[in-house]
């Protein structure tokens, strides 16, 4: 037997101090409380006829004071914490970081259907019912949140139930902040080592993390459960309507294989449980297809897009947590377009103002964009038409999207596009018909007194040559810049339908290419979003109230701060969000805002790092289902509990407070 | 006393006016009144006949006897005379304690008993008693007289240790005529208290003994006492360390319940009334009801 805890020479004072103190009070002559009586002989008679029982009064009293310095020595035998010299051996105190991210929820063995978390978890346990009865243990789940599952303890049997019960949750394992709360915890303490369970399926964040704490003054174990590392997952998921048919939606789908063989699934998309759009992909090892779903009818805003694998092909889509993506329409932005012109050409604004409510038209004139060309109607554009006429275009050009009009009447300009050759009375022979651009746009026999031909770099389209040579150049780059060798004042073609055809076939394509897609929230982070983007006035708006998914309606959430419009939401469940404005004048508006994990990182299932395998025919001891009594600090606390009523009854008898 | 005047009041005086004090002897009385007496008098009730001496009221000759019988005889009437009464209070310190409850539950007592007598013509005198030597009352007569019986146990000093025989004893040496004595006290005193009694019987007096107890002393387990306590006999002497429990709770009362019952054996023994008087029994209720259930009064 050798003592755990405080060691024998710590103890033996100890003893003595209390049981001197302990028997000092024993010893000390209690004065009694004087009662008057009036018939005190008639006491004297009583009491001596009780006189045979002094004796056992005097061995009562003794053997409370034995009962005291029992207690005494109880208390100084739980300090010392006595084990069997068998089972002692250095101190262990071992912090495992259980990886529950979304990849854990992938099948480790596809005979007996249990996942890597389960593997890790018998991992966990093997190591947790090999603890000693002075090691410790802490146990930490990595999810995007991190969650201590039980603090140091001593106590197995309550450390593995808490590990049995954790689940896979959506997202990365935030490993960084997971191990360093493991190496705080641990600290100097005996024997200390940090045992990290996951599938090494890593984002470079937990990677970095792991290699430090590999590196780091603390023993850092990575052990790996492995398995299938098929799984195919929606990695993007957005919807739009489109401006020219507002009862229809357009949606965007990524689908990505990240397994190692081809497989085919169905992507459907649904609205309010009903199927919306469906269409079959075939994926290669490691393919990602982008599918656009256009036409769809779907009244409601909210869209759910499912992946489901096709039975006969392909080893299926693996986890199932990022099977399923969310998207929310969100209210269409109208297209800011601003017109830098002299204010001669009436058939260009006619066109434009023609566009009715989804064009946002603002004009600017030549001098004033070159004055000023930092102003917000010109950075903040969507679209920007310079059409400066006889004058020379600013030599400052917005980055944004841009259309030029006879950009080279003068030598210099700031046009991207450059000049070829000026051309007196240019015929425009040939011209792209399949172009967006110049849908239904015939410009046969358009008159145009002058023009330049432009130079077109590799990338660049010429929508329309004259006899050859570029004249009309479409350049897609960041931004799109087009550019038109003539002045349309200097043509008949602001005369002829085709002007208002290709105006508005410009803003169309423009506008496709402008991103109107709402790109769903990512799981985990904590995203910035803005009020007047997701369609909600921010006027007046200081906090918001962010109901998820799975809340009830009656669920009170606490409110958000609005900073300047915006919000900072961290969404750890995927699905729709509501945020409702709480005051201001929009008080009780609310709109929606779709979650989804969409990290190639959370279901990408290969193995990123290198570690030791984990040994699935490790033996896992089956331990208790509680603790023994004395392994645990209870008996400690019971020993304590004892001698605090003891030393309560004798404080209150002996003093006559309760006599 | 305040208290024991405010107490009675017209109701119940009423009502002790109608009660008398019972004397199971008769005794020689000192004025006439109207108790009967062994004394033969001008009373109007017929006693006996005597032979005539000289100097005889003629008045009361047998003029009947002298004609049939030639014998003169003087006829003797039984005279009716008023009773002695003395009320001996105990006011030793052992009718001190628990404030006094037993002392004022004696003295109203005492009060009543007093008023009785007064209001049936009888001579009350009171007496306070302990091992100390205390005041008297001179023997008084008439209801007017009971706002000095008042005075008196108002003014009484009190306090002295318990002692039943030596109390009594000085009773029987003040009283120059025997007659009916009440003594009020707890009687706690093992040796003396019955001989004090049986002392007052041996002078010719007609003791009546009124046990006033407090049922807390008697029963100290309704006190609620407990634990390691050093008893203090109230009349002095040296403490005695005691462990209350409830056993031994249990031995004085039942150690208490045999005194008494001693005691009332002893005085039923040699023909002494004895009432046991508990603070617990309202005093009206025991002047009203016990005392006459008990022969005390009528």
């Amino acid at each position: 037997m050798t003592f755990a805890g405080w060691t024998l020479p710590e103890l033996l004072p100890l003893l003595a101090i209390g049981g001197a103190a302990i028997t000092g009070l024993y010893l000390l002559r209690m004065r009694r409380r004087e009662v008057e009586v009036p018939f005190a002989a008639l006491w004297e008679q009583v009491s001596r006829e009780s006189e045979s029982r002094r004796l056992w009064r005097r061995l009562r009293r003794v053997l409370s004071w034995l009962l005291q310095v029992a207690i005494l020595g109880l208390l100084c035998l739980a300090l010392g914490d006595p084990q069997p010299s068998a089972s002692l051996r250095p101190t262990q105190t071992l912090a495992i970081v259980l990886d529950r991210s979304a990849s854990m929820a992938a099948v480790a063995d596809p005979q007996t259907q249990t996942t890597r978390l389960d593997a890790a978890i018998a991992v966990a346990r093997s190591e947790l019912a090999r603890m000693g009865a002075i090691d410790r243990a802490l146990v930490i789940a990595a999810g995007e949140e991190v969650d201590v599952l039980t603090p140091l303890t001593a106590d197995a049997a309550l450390a593995i139930e808490a590990v049995e019960r954790t689940e896979a949750t959506y997202g990365e394992a935030d490993l960084r902040r997971a191990i360093a709360l493991a190496r705080h915890a641990l600290g100097d303490r005996e024997g200390a080592r940090i045992l990290v369970l996951s599938d090494g399926a890593l984002s470079p964040t937990a990677q970095s993390a792991l290699q430090t704490c590999r590196g780091g003054p603390l023993p850092c174990e990575l052990r790996k459960v492995g398995g299938p590392t098929d799984n195919a997952a929606i990695t993007a998921f957005a919807a739009r309507r489109p401006p020219h048919q507002l009862d229809r939606v357009e949606v965007l789908a990524e689908v990505r294989n990240f397994g190692d063989t081809p497989t085919t699934v169905e992507l459907e998309i649904e609205a309010d449980g009903v199927s919306v759009g469906r269409r079959r992909l075939e994926l290669g090892p490691g393919q990602a297809r982008r599918e656009i779903l256009s036409d769809l009818d779907a009244a409601r805003a909210q869209l759910v897009a499912r992946i489901e694998p096709v039975a006969e092909a392909g080893p299926g889509t693996g986890i199932a947590l990022d099977d399923t993506a969310y998207a929310v329409i969100a209210p269409l932005r109208p297209l800011e377009v601003t017109l830098v012109t002299d204010g001669t050409n009436l058939f260009l604004e006619a066109a434009l103002l023609a566009q009715g409510e989804h064009l946002r038209l603002a004009a600017v004139s030549i001098d004033d964009a070159r004055r000023e060309p930092q102003r917000a109607e010109l950075q903040d554009a969507d679209l920007v038409i310079f059409d400066p006429g006889a004058q020379p275009l600013p030599t400052d050009i917005p980055a944004t999207h841009r259309v030029f009009f006879d950009p080279w009447r003068h030598p210099a300009g700031p046009c991207p596009i450059p000049k070829r050759a000026d051309v007196s009375r240019p015929y425009l022979t040939e011209q792209l018909r399949e172009h967006p651009i110049l849908e239904n746009v015939v410009l046969k026999d358009v008159n145009i007194a002058r023009g330049t031909t432009l130079s077109s770099a590799p990338g660049d389209t010429a929508l329309v040559r004259s006899l050859g040579e570029p004249i009309v150049v479409l350049r897609e780059g960041q931004h799109i810049d087009i550019a038109f060798g003539f002045d349309p004042r200097q043509s008949d073609l602001a005369l002829r339908t085709a002007f208002p055809l290709l105006v508005d076939n410009v803003l169309r394509f423009v506008e496709q290419r402008t991103p109107g897609f709402v790109a769903s929230a990512p799981l985990g982070q904590s995203q910035e979003l803005s009020l007047a983007d997701l369609g909600l006035d921010p006027t007046g708006v200081t906090r918001v109230e962010v109901v998820p998914p799975s809340a009830p309606a009656t669920d009170p959430a606490p409110g958000t701060p609005v900073e300047r419009g915006r919000i900072r939401l961290r969404a750890l469940v995927p699905g729709v969000y509501r945020i409702v404005a709480t005051d201001g004048p929009n008080a009780g508006a609310s709109v929606e805002v779709a979650v989804n994990q969409a990290d190639p990182y959370a279901s990408d299932l290969h193995a990123r790092v290198e570690g030791d395998e984990a040994r699935p025919e490790a033996p896992v001891v089956e331990t208790e289902a509680r603790a023994p009594w004395f392994r645990g600090p209870l008996w400690t606390v019971v020993a304590i509990l004892v001698a605090v009523v003891l030393a309560l009854e004798w404080a209150t008898y002996h003093r006559r407070i309760t006599v | 006393m305040t208290e024991t005047e405010t107490r009675f009041d017209e109701a119940f005086l009423k009502r002790l006016e109608l009660l008398a004090v019972v004397a199971r002897r008769l005794f020689r009385g000192r004025q006439r009144a109207e108790r009967k007496t062994r004394k033969v008098g001008s009373g109007l009730e017929f006693a006996d006949h005597r032979e005539y001496s000289p100097g005889d009221d003629i008045r009361y000759l047998d003029w009947t006897v002298w004609v049939r019988l030639r014998h003169a005889l003087i006829r003797l009437f039984e005279e009716d005379e008023d009773l002695p009464i003395r009320i001996v209070v105990d006011v030793s310190d052992s009718m001190l304690t628990r404030g006094r409850t037993k002392l004022r539950y004696a003295q109203q007592v005492a009060a009543a008993l007093a008023y009785v007598g007064l209001a049936n013509l009888d001579r009350v005198g009171m007496t306070c008693m302990s091992g100390r030597l205390h005041t008297t009352l001179p023997a008084v007569r008439g209801k007017g007289r009971i706002f000095r019986v008042f005075e008196f146990l108002r003014t009484a000093n009190v306090g002295g240790p318990t002692d039943i025989r030596q109390g009594c004893s000085r009773v029987a040496a003040q009283s120059a005529q025997p007659g009916l004595t009440v003594v009020l006290s707890d009687f706690y005193d093992l040796q003396g208290a019955f001989e004090g009694l049986n002392l007052l019987r041996f002078r010719r007096h007609e003791p009546i003994a009124i046990q006033v107890l407090d049922p807390v002393e008697s029963d100290p387990s309704r006190s609620g006492l407990r634990g390691d306590v050093r008893l203090v006999d109230c009349e002095g002497g040296q403490g005695r360390d005691v462990t209350l429990s409830p056993a031994t709770l249990r031995a004085y009362h039942e150690a208490h319940e045999r005194f008494c019952q001693k005691l009332e054996q002893s005085c039923r023994s040699r023909g002494i009334a004895y009432v046991r008087a508990n603070t617990d029994v309202e005093f009206d209720e025991l002047v009203l009801r016990l005392f006459r259930m008990g022969g005390i009064l009528r």
